[in-house]
């Protein structure tokens, strides 16, 4: 059943507990992603899915358990470090600074140190070029945006750090159908230009289409584990832990 | 009465006096009180110890200004001095309270200002100091001859937020201010060190409050209580302008100060001051969230 | 809470009572009258952790009801001859009541965060008029007033000495503390405690918040009073000086030294800073600016002991 990642992974995750308060979320979550991979991490609502991004991003800090990225121990670091580390978080409810513009969005991923003015607007260049509406709004407001809109430029802000994985939660969320599908090419390119993605995802087909590998949790844990090839196939296991 | 009458019974040359002295206390009142919308509004923070940095620049001033003979000079240092007491203040006693409940830092930041309070009474005594303004010319006004260096006051306090909003507006770090302010957890996740952030919010209004002292403390005697005047007509001017809001503290400090400019034409300086407790009231009664704010849709 | 520690919370009460009705009988007529201010004081603290403690509304603009409180008795005093001690009572109460009224009609209105300045300003309102209306107040030197008599009419009428005042102060300090004590166990009480844990759900469960607030910051506001009436009466004089916010800055930090939502914990507060405060003036002389390690020592508690030396004696003894 367990498929190993081509490569070494980029991101380990070892038997993670996260605790909310007096609540315990996470019950040792374990998974990996690989360098360039497309993951899914499926599952019903509250089993923390959310959670497991969170704690990777450093956000929320686990108990217990240990989590690298690239071989190196990331446990408990703040945020800000892993997101120049290369790690790219996109939540699910957007966050995008409503009152700043576009482009001020995106700066506050573009200034960073070491970051030459030719290598800026080539990052720019290539958001623009991909999503060709944020370069006709770019001094618009973020909360002027439509809900696809936001997405769009919260997973351009991402792209920003130049990320080598990006946390992409519920993507396709409150979406028009045409954006859904938008949003499925988004990550396409994204899996070209070698950037690993976890995707939480609700939209089991889109999960399954993108990703190479799936997760599935269930009440805190990794229940399941299965090449996406296997599990579109494989409908009984889809029924038993998502209920579709 | 006829029409003429009551205009002649105005008296315009005090108002247009009182104006002026309004607008000049007001653009300092404005400085300080960006200072404390600035630290609110990125870190949830009521700046108790504002008035006392207020206070502490003044009398880095006075020191500064004996020493060198140079105002300017003595501007400039306080203004650095008190930052980085600022970001010293915010380091030790309002990071560690980070993620505990807000009411707490209003506590530790009282407790800053006692401290620098008695430290200022302790250290310089409760005789006044003063200082001497950089230059001394006149212009004739009415009867009066006002002194050319309110208006100078006036207008490098303007100049001074007009850099500060020019550097949130457009600067690499006044975009990661905004950034912070809106939302901490994702300034975090787009590689923003927001701790950092906080430290330097605090820093630049321990900084622009203790150019304002500087600034005002010729027009006053400077000693150690001067603090506490300022920083409550602050935290008016900040609940009158709309809490976090820049614009509106900017607005509501000149606006209150005017009006206790013209207040003081017909009563004691002592009572003018009931005027802002007025304003006060009648915005918390009609308009809690602040008279300069749009009304939200 | 079970039947054992509430039988050795009772035995433990009578102790420090006993204790405390004995004290002015072994002690020198100086430390005689601090204990008695410890327990004005310790009132006034106690007033305000129904807010701070138990509401999570932290005032400061206490100063106000206690000095008006002390006006307030001051002009019963003064109108009334010979002074009647009740007379001074009620006028100080309803004085402080109409104050905490008003006060709480305001401030109420906003978040937290604009309680605290708001009672600040409202107390520095006070502090004007009472410092300006020379007139009525006396302004910057306030008033002096006789001292009533301890007397219940018909039944028996003695001058006030250190002893008696001492005890009247203590009769009056308990009965406030077991009052307060069971307001906040009531009903009441656990509403405020629920605004305090979670003010959003309280209003949505369907209580009126404001209200509560408002009843709340009046209660607390009597209180106030009441300290601000007994102290009128032991030092037979009212001055600007005890509306003036830093009074209210100590009640705070009485309560945060204590510990907050323990109503003992302000007093235990109260005689730690006062303490603290004769200690430091006897060892370096009456200009040394005590307030300075007064106030390392309370950010450093609010830092690391928020439950102040009440939380932390009680964690110790549970160990």
């Amino acid at each position: 059943m367990t498929i190993a990642a081509k490569d070494a992974p980029l991101i380990a995750v070892d038997d993670v507990h996260t605790y909310y308060g007096k609540s315990h979320i996470l019950h040792g979550v374990t998974l990996h992603v690989g360098p360039g991979e497309v993951v899914g991490l499926l599952g019903r609502n509250g089993v923390g899915k959310s959670t497991t991004l969170k704690t990777i991003m450093g956000l929320v800090r686990p108990t217990e358990g240990s989590i690298q990225l690239d071989g190196a121990p990331i446990t408990g670091m703040p945020p800000h470090k892993l997101a120049r580390l290369g790690v790219g978080y996109v939540p699910e409810d957007r966050r995008i600074f409503r009152l700043l513009t576009v482009m001020e969005n995106l700066r506050t991923g573009l200034d960073r140190q070491g970051v030459t003015d030719e290598k800026k607007q080539a990052l720019l260049d290539k958001v623009f070029n991909y999503f060709p509406v944020l370069a006709e709004r770019r001094s618009q407001a973020g909360g002027t945006l439509s809900g696809g809109e936001q997405q769009m430029l919260a997973i351009a802000r991402a792209m920003m750090l130049e990320p080598k994985i990006i946390l992409l939660d519920e993507p396709t969320e409150g979406l028009m159908p045409r954006m859904v599908s938008q949003i499925s090419n988004i990550i396409d390119v994204l899996h070209k230009e070698n950037v690993a993605i976890l995707l939480v995802e609700q939209n089991v087909p889109l999960t399954l289409e993108a990703s190479e590998r799936v997760y599935i949790m269930e009440k805190g844990v990794v229940r399941h584990h299965a090449a996406a090839r296997e599990l579109k196939m494989n409908d009984a296991v889809i029924h038993q832990y998502l209920g579709v | 009465m006829e029409l003429t009458a009551i205009l002649y019974s105005i008296p315009w040359d005090q108002i247009l006096i009182q104006t002026i002295n309004g607008i000049v206390t007001g653009m300092i009142l404005a400085l300080i009180a960006s200072g404390l919308t600035l630290i609110f509004g990125i870190m949830d923070v009521v700046n108790f110890a504002h008035g006392e940095l207020f206070m502490l620049g003044a009398y880095i001033g006075v020191i500064v200004l004996a020493t060198t003979g140079n105002f300017w000079l003595a501007l400039l240092i306080a203004t650095l001095v008190v930052a980085l007491l600022g970001a010293a203040i915010q380091i030790v006693t309002l990071r560690p309270l980070l993620g505990r409940d807000p009411l707490t830092t209003i506590l530790a930041t009282f407790g800053v200002s006692l401290i620098l309070q008695n430290y200022a009474l302790w250290q310089f005594g409760p005789v006044a100091r003063k200082i001497q303004e950089p230059f001394t010319g006149h212009f004739t006004l009415f009867y009066l001859e006002y002194p050319w260096y309110r208006l100078v006051i006036a207008g490098l306090s303007a100049a001074i937020i007009g850099g500060f909003w020019l550097f949130l507006k457009h600067g690499k770090y006044g975009i990661w201010i905004r950034a912070t302010t809106q939302d901490r957890v994702m300034a975090q996740a787009m590689g923003i060190p927001v701790p950092w952030v906080h430290t330097a919010a605090f820093a630049i209004g321990a900084g622009m409050a203790a150019a304002s002292g500087v600034l005002f403390g010729p027009l006053v005697g400077v000693n150690h209580t001067m603090g506490l005047d300022w920083v409550l007509k602050a935290f008016i001017v900040v609940v009158v302008g709309g809490m976090g809001n820049l614009g509106g503290s900017i607005a509501a400090a000149i606006f209150i100060s005017l009006l206790e400019a013209y207040a003081a034409i017909w009563v004691s300086p002592a009572q003018a001051v009931i005027v802002s407790f007025i304003v006060l009231i009648l915005t918390l009664l009609f308009r809690p969230t602040g008279l300069f704010v749009p009304t939200p849709k | 809470m079970t039947k054992r520690t509430n039988t050795s919370y009772w035995i433990a009460f009578s102790i420090v009572l006993a204790l405390l009705i004995i004290a002015p009988l072994v002690l020198p007529e100086f430390w005689r009258r601090f204990l008695t201010e410890i327990l004005i004081w310790g009132l006034l603290a106690m007033s305000s952790d129904i807010l701070i403690g138990y509401t999570g509304m932290i005032s400061f603009g206490h100063s106000a009801f206690f000095g008006l409180g002390m006006y307030g008795a001051a002009a019963a005093l003064l109108m009334f001859s010979p002074p009647n001690l009740w007379l001074a009572l009620a006028f100080g109460l309803v004085a402080s009541a109409l104050i905490a009224l008003f006060v709480a009609y305001f401030s109420t209105r906003l978040r937290d965060i604009y309680f605290a300045i708001t009672t600040l300003i409202f107390s520095q309102i006070f502090y004007v008029i009472v410092f300006t209306w020379t007139e009525v107040t006396g302004g910057e030197n306030g008033l002096n007033f006789p001292r009533p008599r301890l007397a219940i009419p018909g039944l028996f009428s003695v001058p006030f000495t250190s002893e008696t005042m001492h005890w009247f102060v203590l009769a009056v300090v308990t009965a406030s503390y077991l009052i307060l004590r069971r307001v906040t166990r009531s009903p009441f009480g656990m509403v405020l405690q629920s605004i305090r844990e979670n003010e959003p759900r309280t209003r949505a469960i369907g209580y009126p918040v404001e209200r509560y607030k408002i009843v709340a910051v009046m209660l607390s506001g009597l209180f106030a009073g009441l300290a601000g009436v007994l102290y009128a009466v032991q030092n037979r004089f009212a001055a600007p000086d005890f509306i003036f916010f830093l009074v209210s800055g100590e009640t705070v930090i009485f309560n945060v030294m204590g510990g907050i939502g323990t109503l003992v914990g302000p007093i235990v507060g109260a005689g730690f800073f006062l303490l603290m405060r004769e200690f430091l003036s006897r060892l370096f002389g009456d200009q040394f600016p005590y307030l300075i390690p007064l106030g390392v020592v309370f950010i450093v508690m609010i830092i690391f002991l928020p439950q102040g030396l009440l939380g932390f004696a009680r964690r110790w003894l549970n160990r």
